[in-house]
């Protein structure tokens, strides 16, 4: 029908590496961008801050962690730290008038440092042994945000984020916040996606299939670990400050905690690790389907069929994650991004039934 | 050009190489065999980094390899395939070869941020030599294919494709025709003598198979439990007695 390869010549090396060799994808992202861009013309304020500002800037964490977890096979559990690192950076250098754009500079490169600190751990160690090490990281972050008065104001403490502007736009009201968010998730959309189809990318894969073979042909294994937990990291640390300005307003120890960096690893999974589309769609479920289901269970309850208690209700979207997460892992390894492509992979043949790609 | 002075290395009790020594010349095809386990792959190992001997010297054009890294070593210009192909799967054929210029680019997250006005351009300068090596070995085929769907003779090449895209002085390669029928044996000695021509290299061969060895080799070195038990001109060297009694077995 509309997805067509036949038909479509390239005559140029660059227009086979184009992102979108197929026009009916092109079309397809131009029409996602216009109703990106229009959104607060036609969008309640309440979707508009409630549901599609966290599902943009969580598809970015998600994006720039499923870089580090998907195309550099580097697992961490640490995420939610590294955002919490960029969030408090920003947020200090911010109150002290930094201007934000330097602000949220710094907060990436702090999150980039101390993350490849903890990330220098990979260069010795895999699998389990860097999720221990990343554990490690995040408990440790938290632990020092939260004793540590000069950084988090106290245990309990809330820091309002002080009133600032990106490019002369102050980010106060919530178009502001939202052109931001999207702006900072179409950078990293766009920057993962370019990493995907280039040599660092095809460098990071290298490392994560095969070391050996990488190293044979002049990659340095150790500088390209590294290299993927500074360019994720920096890009957590971003979206960190991004999270807590333009969400949040606020800065509390318990929005980067060890819940949230769970939910990020399950966004990274559910989506399909490595993939872009895949990184949209995980965050996208696993910030609705709790809602969904809490809803749902909140009805049973009501109309008498159901007897949940309100603790074990706090406790339902963390078993949801638990499921979901061994659920995609036993039944679709490559996530929610794989069923998208069947999808679209039926349309490009169909009538027919095969694929050779 | 690729000299081992009593190189040696234990892998806990076992000796895998005791005082081998040989001394390759430039652009010279130069076979190394003998039986299974006699520690072929191993030098190959030892060569390119992966286990450093832990007696003798390797020297290559003036550099002393011992304790380079591997990747320092393929920048210096030695670039091998693996017994076992070890090409990276799921990625297209294309994309495996252009893996093997990876020392000429410069990979980084920001050109690729930019990749328009940055890394584009590199990446299609560098498509185009992968394309000559694709022409080369004839790959056009399959240049699109993801590597694990197609057939084991054709990996092979590809492997021997991004090992050329490195444009190496010298190539190792570890038995580049173990299991392949006698066409595609006959096309895989086509393909090494043609880019040991277009590529001036120089080329350490392991393989089984006897008449390739003999037929395109100059020199060559037998190896038996890890030490050498002939070498010299290619003829001489397979038909010593020594040889003949480590195949058969004494
Ligand atoms: N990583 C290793 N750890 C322990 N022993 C090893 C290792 N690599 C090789 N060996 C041992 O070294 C010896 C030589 O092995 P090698 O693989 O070099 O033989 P080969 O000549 O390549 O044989 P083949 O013709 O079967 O490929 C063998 O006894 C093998 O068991
Ligand atoms: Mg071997």
């Amino acid at each position: 029908m509309f997805y067509r390869l036949s038909g479509v010549y390239h005559t140029r090396y660059s227009a086979t590496r184009q992102l979108w060799p197929i026009p009916a994808d092109r079309w397809q992202i131009g029409a996602v961008a216009v109703l990106a861009l229009a959104a607060p013309l036609y969008m309640s304020d309440l979707y508009l801050s409630s549901y599609l500002l966290p599902w943009l800037i969580f598809s970015a964490a998600t994006l720039a962690l499923t870089l580090l977890m998907g195309l550099a096979g580097q697992l961490h559990f640490g995420f939610g730290a590294v955002m919490a690192i960029g969030a408090y950076t920003s947020i200090h250098l911010a109150r002290a008038g930094v201007p934000f754009e330097l602000a949220l500079l710094a907060a990436g490169l702090m999150a980039a440092l101390i993350g490849c600190l903890f990330g220098a751990a990979a260069l010795r160690v895999k699998g389990l042994y860097l999720v221990m090490a990343t554990l490690a990281m995040q408990f440790l972050v938290d632990w020092v945000i939260v004793n540590v008065n000069a950084i988090s104001g106290g245990a309990v403490a809330t820091l309002q984020t002080p009133q600032v502007s990106y490019l002369f736009v102050p980010v106060a009201s919530l178009t502001a916040r939202y052109y931001l968010a999207l702006l900072w998730a179409a950078i990293v959309t766009l920057l993962v996606l370019n990493i995907k189809r280039t040599s660092f990318g095809r460098a990071l894969v290298a490392v994560r299939d095969k070391d050996f073979a990488a190293a044979v042909i002049g990659v340095n294994i150790f500088k390209y670990k590294l290299l993927a937990f500074f360019t994720s990291s920096f890009l957590g640390g971003v979206t960190g400050s991004i999270l807590a300005f333009c969400f949040y307003q606020a800065v509390t120890p318990s929005q980067f905690n060890f819940d949230v960096t769970i939910q990020l690893v399950a966004m990274a999974l559910v989506g399909g690790l490595g993939s872009v589309i895949g990184g949209f769609l995980g965050a996208g479920f696993v910030l609705l389907a709790p809602i969904v289901l809490l809803n749902l269970i909140a009805r049973m309850t009501d109309a008498g069929w159901l007897n949940v208690s309100t603790t074990l209700m706090a406790h339902i979207p963390l078993m949801l994650y638990g499921a979901m997460i061994i659920g995609f892992l036993l039944f679709e390894p490559l996530g929610l991004a794989k069923i998208y492509d069947n999808a679209r992979k039926y349309f490009l043949v169909w009538p027919f039934r095969h694929t050779q790609s | 050009m690729l000299a081992c002075e009593k190189v040696s290395r234990w892998f806990g009790g076992v000796r895998a190489l005791s005082d081998v020594s040989l001394d390759i010349q430039q652009g010279e095809i130069f076979g190394l065999v003998g039986p299974n386990g006699s520690g072929k792959t191993t030098l190959v190992n030892s060569i390119t980094g992966f286990y450093p001997p832990q007696q003798g010297t390797i020297r290559f054009e003036g550099h002393t390899l011992n304790r380079v890294r591997p990747h320092r070593i393929a920048s210096l210009g030695i670039a091998r395939t693996f017994q076992n192909v070890a090409l990276f799967k799921g990625m297209s054929v294309l994309d495996n070869i252009l893996l093997g210029r990876h020392t000429f680019m410069h990979p980084s997250a920001l050109a690729s941020l930019f990749y328009w006005w940055w890394a584009e351009r590199e990446e299609v300068a560098h498509r185009d030599k992968v394309e000559e090596i694709i022409d080369l070995l004839q790959l056009e085929s399959v240049r699109d294919e993801p590597v694990e769907v197609i057939p084991l003779g054709m990996q092979k090449r590809v492997e021997l494709a991004r090992a050329l895209a490195a444009e190496p002085r010298m190539l190792i390669l570890d038995e580049p025709m173990a299991g392949m029928n006698q066409e595609e044996k006959e096309y895989m000695v086509r393909f090494v003598l043609d880019a040991k021509e277009a590529l001036d290299l120089t080329v350490l061969l392991i393989e089984h198979h006897m008449d390739v060895i003999s037929a395109i080799c100059d020199r060559a070195v037998v190896l038996n439990n890890g030490e050498v038990i002939a070498q010299g001109p290619v003829l001489e060297a397979v038909r010593h007695p020594a040889v003949i009694a480590a195949y058969i077995g004494e």
